[in-house]
């Protein structure tokens, strides 16, 4: 994980613009649904206009579950200076976000973290969410 | 008659002959390739020589040897996917076809020329590629996608454009040819006479061919159209299947509602002169040179054109109507019903853009998504990084019938003065505004203003006239701000994870509503 990069990624969030969209999260997110999730990455997506990242996360009952989280889409996190081999499967992350509405593993990114609280890419489709570090 | 023919060439621009010279050719002397082109092979099908079957026209090879050199396994591993077509070829699940298969698909596309590019628009969804040929190194390097990274340069007649950066998802034909992310593509353009290109592509890919190998076709110029039309692959598809489903009131040639109040076409006020600071760059020919890469400030437009707050994952909106003053859209009474209806969480799925269907217009301005303008002889064409473009040709074309509708509606452009004007117009009605619902029909006509207000901003301006929807015409107002920056590609329907849930939550909301 360069730490250049990082720096890089966090200047140009500061003026990152407007959530890029296709739909409406409203639509699809539950506001009754907030959570908090710890896990190791076990891939990517690097699409668009979302980007997709899965995680394991271990329940309180010891149980692995995959859940899927959904950030901005790729081309943001590339303009940001983020490339695929930043973010390799097993790297813990924090999510912050909102669960979906059917109640499956599927989560809207509010903000991703990680292990010694560096934010990532605060390429949150949730404008609650303050873009910055 | 110097004149007279200067005059043919600018305003034929391609298809003008130059006396005593083999091929036209551009101002600066490089063969003329633009216009509207089509293969007549059978390579979409089948780049080897093959006997007809019920899906697939017989067809001569292209390929010189008529032989592709495939490793043991990726011999195996094609005649797999032969046999597996029917599900397994990419294109038929509207996925974008790559290059070269783009190139020989039996759909025309128009090619335009700047000093800096080579554009190529394709009427298969409203894909396009953008040639670099000034040399530019890319900006964003390593970046895999469907349709790769082409740059280009001219050796002496010929254009040559490498295609790196390809993922692993395309095929080569319907026959199942296949390559791998390894894939380097090298096509090479020689204009043979003013209607023909030939076109030959070096294809090398370590990890699946023995050997670099090639083919070469003729592409034609398509003499008897005046403009590429529209096949948005997966909306047709989706309309087939009833996955996409039509709205009367709002798909041409839906009435106009018998509840609808008079529409007041005199209603609309006059808005300010925009003002102008520093130095406009300009073309050869005077008009203002306003191409390059443009990032939309709509300020959260996408969600509203008029202001609102911030909704849970909604965005606050800013609000760019500027007529009427007071903001809001001139509604008819069942138009805004509409619009507050389609923001509720079970309409989330009806949103064309939802399905990775294109903007339409003014959406594709607005959305939160750059956008390239690139101004060839006689045209101004946008590029949109949500792979969609409009091309607005500068010299009249004669009009379509009235029933030919399209996504992105028929342009035609102007300039007055400094500004571009653009009058739209033969919509289908299927677009929204936005991701809240606004609401927009195929009655629709609209004419925007680009006007370039600084060195590096275009203060954008679309008036829209609908009177099923509204009850006077209504304007919004976008700066559109220039950066140097290069488009990526976005393949949404490639990878739309979000269409299942959506649709699950209109079925589940239909499902408890059920009508009595």
């Amino acid at each position: 994980m360069g730490h250049k990069k990082i720096a890089v990624a966090f200047a140009a969030l500061l003026t990152a613009g407007a959530a890029a969209a296709h739909h409406s999260f409203s639509a699809e997110f539950d506001p009754e649904k907030p959570l908090k999730l710890t896990g190791k990455v076990t891939e990517m997506k690097w699409s668009n206009p979302h980007a997709w990242i899965y995680l394991d996360v271990t329940g309180t009952d010891g149980k692995v579950q995959n859940w899927a989280c959904e950030t901005n889409g790729a081309n943001g996190l590339i303009r940001r200076g983020w490339r695929k081999e930043d973010l390799p499967a097993g790297t813990t992350l924090v999510v912050d976000g909102w669960q979906a509405r059917n109640g499956s593993p599927t989560v809207n990114v509010g903000t991703v973290t990680f292990q010694d609280g560096k934010r990532l890419f605060a390429g949150s489709s949730n404008p609650t969410v303050p873009q910055q570090n | 008659m110097f004149a007279r023919v200067v005059f043919v060439m600018l305003a034929f621009g391609a298809s003008a002959v130059c006396f005593g010279q083999a091929v036209p050719r551009t101002p600066t002397g490089k063969p003329d390739l633009q216009g509207i082109w089509r293969v007549q092979s059978r390579a979409a099908y089948d780049l080897r020589s093959h006997v007809a079957r019920h899906d697939m026209p017989a067809g001569q090879s292209v390929i010189e040897g008529d032989e592709i050199p495939y490793q043991p396994w990726a011999a195996e591993q094609q005649r797999k996917n032969f046999a597996s077509r029917a599900t397994e070829d990419p294109l038929n699940s509207c996925y974008m076809p790559g290059v070269p298969r783009i190139m020989y698909l039996e759909f025309p596309f128009q090619i335009f020329q700047t000093k800096d590019h080579v554009a190529i628009t394709f009427e298969w969804s409203q894909i396009y590629r953008l040639i670099y040929t000034n040399g530019q190194p890319t900006m964003h390097e390593g970046i895999e996608s469907w349709m790769g990274n082409s740059r280009g340069h001219w050796e002496g007649d010929v254009l040559v454009v490498q295609v790196t950066d390809h993922n692993d998802r395309t095929w080569l034909d319907a026959a199942g040819d296949f390559h791998s992310d390894q894939l380097k593509v090298t096509e090479r353009y020689a204009l043979r006479d003013a209607n023909t290109i030939d076109y030959e592509v070096t294809i090398e890919d370590p990890k699946v061919f023995t050997r670099p190998w090639k083919i070469s076709m003729p592409l034609h110029r398509q003499t008897d159209v005046t403009r590429l039309l529209e096949y948005q692959c997966q909306a047709e598809k989706e309309e087939q299947s009833g996955a996409f489903e039509p709205d009367t009131r709002t798909w041409y040639p839906a009435a106009p509602p018998a509840g609808n109040v008079a529409f007041n076409p005199r209603a609309s006020a006059r808005l300010p002169k925009p003002t102008v600071t520093g130095e406009i760059a300009r073309l050869p020919d005077g008009k203002p040179d306003i191409s390059g890469w443009y990032e939309p400030d709509a300020g959260g437009a996408n969600y509203g054109l008029e202001t609102r707050a911030q909704n849970f994952l909604t965005p606050a909106s800013r609000g760019i109507v500027v007529d009427p003053k007071n903001g809001k859209l001139p509604y008819q009474r069942w138009a805004r019903a509409e619009a507050i209806e389609r923001a509720l969480p079970y309409r989330g799925y009806d949103d064309p853009t939802a399905h990775c269907f294109i903007g339409g217009v003014p959406r594709s301005q607005y959305v939160p998504a750059p956008l390239h303008i690139l101004q060839p002889p006689g045209y101004v064409v946008m590029l949109f990084e949500r792979m969609s473009w409009r091309q607005i040709p500068l010299t009249p074309r004669p009009p379509l019938p009235d029933h030919v509708r399209l996504w992105q509606g028929d342009s035609a452009g102007r300039w007055d003065g400094d500004t571009l004007v653009v009058e739209s117009r033969n919509f289908n009605g299927k677009a929204w505004l936005n991701e809240v619902g606004d609401v927009i029909t195929h009655a629709q006509t609209v004419v925007e203003t680009f006007t370039p207000v600084a060195p590096d901003r275009i203060l954008y301006r679309a008036t829209v006239t609908d009177p099923i929807a509204y009850t006077r015409p209504w304007t919004v107002e976008v700066p559109l701000n220039k950066k140097n920056d290069e488009l990526l590609e976005v393949a949404c329907h490639e990878d739309n994870g979000d269409l299942t849930h959506l649709k699950e939550i209109r079925d589940d909301y239909r499902a408890t509503h059920k009508e009595q």
